[in-house]
């Protein structure tokens, strides 16, 4: 693994997928599949943008996961059912509940219309202080951060610059790659 | 600052300490709560009978205006005007199902309060808890008035105005304001105002929340402020009645109760009221122009005023009546509000089961029909038709169900059986079915006929100003 080194694994961040600051939900997708088109196609796809504040800085991370959220309807009574799982529900309970609820709601077509006008800032997650890795860490330690914080990506710094990202999918690839040449 | 205010502080913390995961300051809930100036002003009191095991230890504490029956030990707790009943506690040589566990009592259970202040709180029936069952223990707990801590061991925990928990054992928890809750074991949770929980786990599971802008008007409870709203109105302006009852040392027995029925000399009874056999009224409950059927029974903090109890009515602690007709076999829980109007009265159908933490309150007739389970808020007949269910086609439930703001997950069966059977024991226990031919089927409406009560005091001035000198008292 000695050999493998971050900045080789990481996707510069000129290359990955960014909008600043007050784009919309939609915004940013134009912006994931431009990057992917830019990108090499036969790598991983990019799967999250990232949010710049007019400094440049990385301020947040719009992922998959957080798109999917942006649809799920938020009011009273989808809030209280989460709140009500304290008491015991089981998961059955609470998914028939949402469904039921649901079938009153809205269909799929305008709820993605609505998420479409979501500010990036209101969906996206502000990078935690363990996902920053400095680009001269041992890929040893960017295993270990990626696996103890459940991370699907790292923020590569130099000094105090963003350089790029360390995806799970690259450095999962080099782990791979490692085995075989291992002969297992 | 003396003894009672450093008491006080180290309760606090005690509690913070415990409740520090979920951020909570009890301090400025309850710091003007207990009114320290006036825990000289009260003396405490015990109940003697020939019936109930007596050994009563008092060390550090202040007791102003609390009554004790039974085996129970306070020690570093204030205790204001409240009472402790230990009348069910288990003895030496029952035996206790619990599960597949049978599992016999090794000595006598006593009540243990340790390091904990209560506000006009109920402390009653057993440790259901099969870790402790010779130890009703409550420690690092604070609760504020008209809470009842009902078989429930407690362990850093605060309880709200109005709130109930029932044969749960409950460490590091929240309990909101007018929230019922009876889970078999509780940890590190914050129960939202407002919330009646029934859960029964792999049987059933029962949850009622209520709008929190209705509720309010009935009661409200911010840190900083005495609560507020309806109930506590309704309890204010009655206090009166209880003032007089407390003050007097001898109260002259009313005539017409029958011998198998217990009326409590600290209950108060205005006319007219009429008293059927087996019947148990219990202190600082309130009857006015109300007649109480064979059987039926009114337990603390109850007010039964302007109504009629056909009979075998299950009144639990802190229910209140006003204006209605309550068929047979009715069972009200615990903190219930039912009010009616002079021109306006409310009709309870026999055999019908009012959850604990029920708020009827309308303008217009209302007949809840014989045989329904009722639950939440409701003001008119379109609540009771959101509110209400036929308990025959709740016994139909197998899955979940779930109507307005009510969520029930399980057997509907097994809930209605449950309850049923914890009606049915409540009433034997009070000595609803009582025979006075073979003398059968004792409960707490004859034992307790056989009462003397004995007044203690605290130091009236001093360092230990309120606080009460240690006291041992056994047979």
């Amino acid at each position: 693994m000695d050999t493998y080194l971050i900045k080789d694994l990481m996707v510069p961040i000129s290359e990955y997928a960014t909008v600043s600051e007050g784009a919309t939900l939609f915004e940013a997708y134009l912006a994931l599949e431009k990057a992917q088109e830019e990108y090499d196609h036969n790598k991983y796809r990019h799967r999250a943008v990232l949010v710049l504040d007019k400094n440049q800085t990385v301020i947040g991370k719009v992922g998959q996961l957080d798109v999917l959220r942006a649809l799920e309807p938020k009011n009273e009574q989808f809030e209280l059912f989460e709140d009500i799982r304290k008491y015991k529900f089981s998961n059955q309970f609470i998914i028939r509940l949402r469904e039921a609820y649901r079938m009153q709601e809205e269909p799929l077509t305008d709820i993605c219309r609505k998420a479409g006008q979501i500010k990036v800032e209101d969906m996206m997650k502000a990078p935690a202080e363990d996902e920053f890795i400095d680009i001269n860490t041992s890929l040893n330690t960017a295993i270990h951060q990626l696996a103890s914080g459940a991370h699907m990506s790292l923020l590569v710094k130099k000094a105090e610059q963003i350089v790029g990202i360390l995806r799970l999918t690259d450095v999962f690839a080099a782990i791979f790659h490692t085995m075989k040449e291992c002969k297992l | 600052m003396n003894a009672l205010e450093k008491l006080f502080i180290r309760i606090v913390q005690r509690v913070n300490i415990n409740l520090r995961e979920q951020k909570f300051d009890a301090k400025p809930y309850v710091w003007d709560l207990i009114p320290k100036e006036q825990m000289t002003k009260f003396y405490a009191f015990y109940g003697i009978s020939p019936d109930h095991p007596l050994n009563l230890q008092f060390k550090h504490s202040g007791l102003a205006g609390s009554y004790f029956l039974g085996k129970i030990q306070v020690s570093n707790s204030l205790l204001y005007k409240t009472d402790v009943r230990g009348d069910e506690l288990k003895k030496k040589g029952d035996r206790f199902q619990f599960g597949q566990f049978d599992i016999p009592v090794s000595r006598d259970e006593e009540i243990v309060i340790e390091d904990s202040a209560f506000v006009k709180t109920l402390v009653h029936n057993y440790s259901h808890d099969p870790e402790t069952l010779e130890k009703f223990f409550i420690k690092d707990t604070l609760s504020v008035h008209y809470a009842n801590i009902h078989g429930s061991p407690s362990d850093g925990c605060f309880l709200g105005p109005f709130a109930t928990v029932d044969l749960t054992t409950m460490r590091d928890c929240i309990i909101g304001t007018f929230s019922y809750v009876q889970a078999g074991e509780i940890s590190h949770l914050n129960v939202d105002p407002g919330t009646v929980w029934v859960n029964s786990p792999r049987s059933f599971n029962f949850l009622y929340r209520f709008p929190l802008e209705k509720l309010k008007k009935y009661i409200h409870f911010v840190a900083g402020k005495q609560p507020e709203g309806i109930l506590m109105d309704f309890m204010e302006s009655r206090k009166q009645d209880f003032q007089r009852v407390f003050d007097v040392v001898n109260i002259d027995p009313l005539p017409d109760i029958p011998a198998t029925a217990s009326l409590d000399r600290y209950a108060v009874v205005n006319p007219v009221v009429e008293i059927g056999e087996n019947v148990l009224v219990s202190q600082r409950a309130y009857l006015e122009n109300a007649v109480l059927g064979k059987g039926a029974n009114a337990q603390e903090n109850c007010f039964i005023i302007n109504s009629w109890l056909e009979g075998n009515n299950v009144t639990a602690h802190g229910a209140k009546i006003i204006e209605a007709d309550m068929g047979a076999d009715v069972f009200v829980g615990f903190n219930s509000f039912l009010r009616g109007q002079a021109d306006s009265r409310l009709t309870i159908g026999s055999e019908c089961i009012v959850m604990p933490h029920t708020i009827i309150d309308i303008t217009a007739p209302l007949t809840v029909p014989p045989g329904h389970l009722v639950w939440g808020m409701i003001q008119n007949k379109s609540d009771l038709e959101t509110n209400s269910m036929p308990l025959s086609e709740l016994a139909t439930i197998r899955t979940s169900f779930s109507r307005g703001s009510m969520f029930f997950e399980g057997s509907g069966a097994e809930f209605v059986s449950a309850f049923k059977g914890r009606i049915h024991h409540i009433l034997e226990a009070n000595g609803a079915f009582y025979n006075e031919d073979d003398n059968t089927g004792q409960g707490h409406a004859q034992r307790n006929q056989n009462m003397g009560f004995n007044t203690i005091q605290p130091y009236p001035r001093g360092d230990h100003e309120g606080l009460f000198p240690t006291i041992v008292i056994q047979p």
